[in-house]
């Protein structure tokens, strides 16, 4: 019965967006038009130079495509459903999420699973194709491939928590939009979506150490083009880890916190 | 607009800035939203000038000119009629319906929605770097090439305007379109800053053509600088007035999708 409940929570999302065929063609035809566009750019500024900050021209192209294909991991539209939190936290329904037999943490959690899931069979689907169109670089070995793929679980994984948080903000300030706003700059700037970050200046790969962001995507990204070098794995992962754990203790004290601000009908 | 009426848009813009500035916190980091768009977008082209010099035969003072003339339009276009990125959701919440019982042009509610106070960031730090790209600039700076440039940054904030009036007209029948403004915004976004020359002459032809990004502020910058383009120089040259016309065909886009508006229930 858990499972089924599980799996009725997950699939919200997901298919509102199996019910609306204009914004599937358009995810597809926008994804496709970006994996071209910055593929090209990176062909275009490789034109005239060979390896930059320790990255070939096949390395970077295949990090920016890979990147693009990842940021459809968590870019489902909720707020069309009124289903994020800042709209609950508006409209007073968020009190309804601790009248139901399954606790809001988890809801939150199988909501974010079933976005998660969906976004990957795009990004899966996505990098078939450009594999086979030789945009994108095969992994150069099985052992990489299966760092990478852990890696990008943990990434995702501090990705959820880094959103998760964001959303709490909303039971403390009412309004978080603008939080939000420059999370997401935060999140391409510094975890690489942009630019890899190794074209970046050492001071600002030192500051971009100090935060979650490169966990989320420059780091296995970076392990998947070979740019760091599976001895260095290790030490990435359980980097990764770490902000997994530090970020799952902060968001568990924080739902803890955010249920005794909830209140109905005015108090 | 009679004088009436810019007094009432003036009276509504005042209480707009009161209302964002009721919630203080959201108000400041608003600001900083504004401005931190605005620099996420330059530390990408200027690590990519640091990293790539002589960007599609370029100098790193020339190309600094068109981020700058881009990021203006766009500071000047959120302030003054960025509100189309909203009439998707306010088509779904139902109010367009309700700026059309009121007496005053429905896309003028719209704008008047609310005071975009992110704009102020974005306009702080676009001001910031059109100082510094004319200060690093070889140009001379006679009164033709600075007119044309004050121009160009209008034309710019126009032609922004009339892509998302355009979506902003698609909404109105298929509200879905809404999806495209966010797109639409990251594109102008990342590749608007720099030499389009850089690109295949296919997806240089696709920015330029069908999604007439290379009008905002390449065209224009290569004009001032001298450089040659994919489009004759007569084309480039008339990009700030390419920038009026799209608004205006917009705007008769936008009155023929309202006269046809349904709402959302049919």
């Amino acid at each position: 019965m858990a499972v089924l409940h599980a799996w009725r929570a997950a699939r919200v999302t997901p298919l509102g967006e199996l019910h609306t065929p204009p914004r599937m063609t358009a995810v597809l035809l926008r994804l496709t038009v970006q994996v071209v566009l910055v593929a090209s750019l990176w062909h275009g500024l490789y034109a005239q130079t060979g390896t930059t900050a320790g990255l070939s021209r096949e390395q970077a192209i295949s990090y920016a495509v890979m990147a693009v294909l990842a940021s459809r991991l968590r870019e489902l539209d909720q707020f069309t459903g009124r289903d994020t939190v800042i709209q609950h936290m508006h409209y007073g329904t968020i009190v309804y999420w601790y009248l139901r037999p399954l606790p809001p943490q988890r809801y939150y959690a199988l909501r974010a699973l079933g976005e998660q899931l969906y976004g990957l069979a795009w990004a899966l689907g996505g990098y078939a194709v450009c594999l086979a169109a030789g945009v994108a670089e095969p992994p150069r070995s099985a052992a990489v491939a299966g760092v990478f793929a852990v890696s990008m679980l943990l990434g995702q994984w501090v990705l959820y928590y880094v959103l998760l948080v964001l959303d709490q903000l909303c039971f403390f300030t009412i309004r978080n939009n603008s939080a939000l706003l420059i999370l997401i700059f935060a999140q391409n700037l510094l975890s690489g979506v942009y630019a890899p970050l190794w074209y970046f200046p050492d001071w600002f790969l030192t500051l971009s150490g100090f935060l979650p962001f490169q966990a989320t995507l420059s780091v296995p990204l970076s392990l998947y083009v070979g740019r760091i070098e599976l001895s260095e794995a290790g030490a990435e992962l359980a980097v990764q880890a770490a902000w997994v754990v530090v970020l799952a203790l902060l968001t568990r004290w924080v739902w803890r916190r955010a249920a005794r601000r909830v209140i109905s009908q005015g108090g | 607009m009679s004088l009436r009426a810019l007094r009432i848009v003036w009276r509504i813009s005042l209480l707009n800035i009161r209302a964002a500035m009721e919630y203080r916190t959201e108000f400041l980091l608003n600001i900083a939203a504004g401005a931190i768009w605005q620099v996420s977008v330059i530390v990408f082209a200027t690590v990519l000038l640091a990293r790539f010099t002589g960007m599609g035969g370029w100098d790193s003072s020339d190309v600094l000119l068109i981020p700058a003339i881009r990021m203006l339009a766009h500071g000047l276009f959120v302030l003054l009629l960025g509100r189309m990125h909203l009439v998707g959701r306010q088509i779904q919440e139902g109010r367009i319906d309700v700026y059309l019982l009121r007496p005053m042009p429905v896309h003028r509610q719209v704008q008047l929605a609310y005071f975009p106070t992110n704009a102020i960031g974005d306009l702080m730090v676009a001001a910031g770097l059109m100082a510094g790209a004319v200060s690093r600039s070889d140009l001379h700076w006679t009164a033709g090439r600075v007119s044309y440039l004050i121009a160009a940054v209008i034309g710019g904030m126009l032609l922004e305007a009339a892509l998302f009036t355009g979506l902003a007209s698609a909404a109105l029948r298929f509200p879905a379109a809404d999806y495209w403004s966010r797109w639409l915004e990251e594109l102008l976004g990342t590749f608007g800053s720099y030499p389009l020359n850089v690109l295949p002459k296919a997806v240089g032809g696709f920015l330029t053509f069908a999604l007439p990004l290379a009008f905002v502020a390449y065209f224009p910058a290569a004009v001032l600088t001298g450089h040659d383009t994919a489009v004759p120089h007569w084309l480039a040259a008339s990009s700030p007035l390419l920038g009026v016309l799209a608004y205006l065909g917009a705007r008769v886009l936008w009155r023929w999708a309202l006269r046809h508006y349904t709402g959302v229930n049919g």
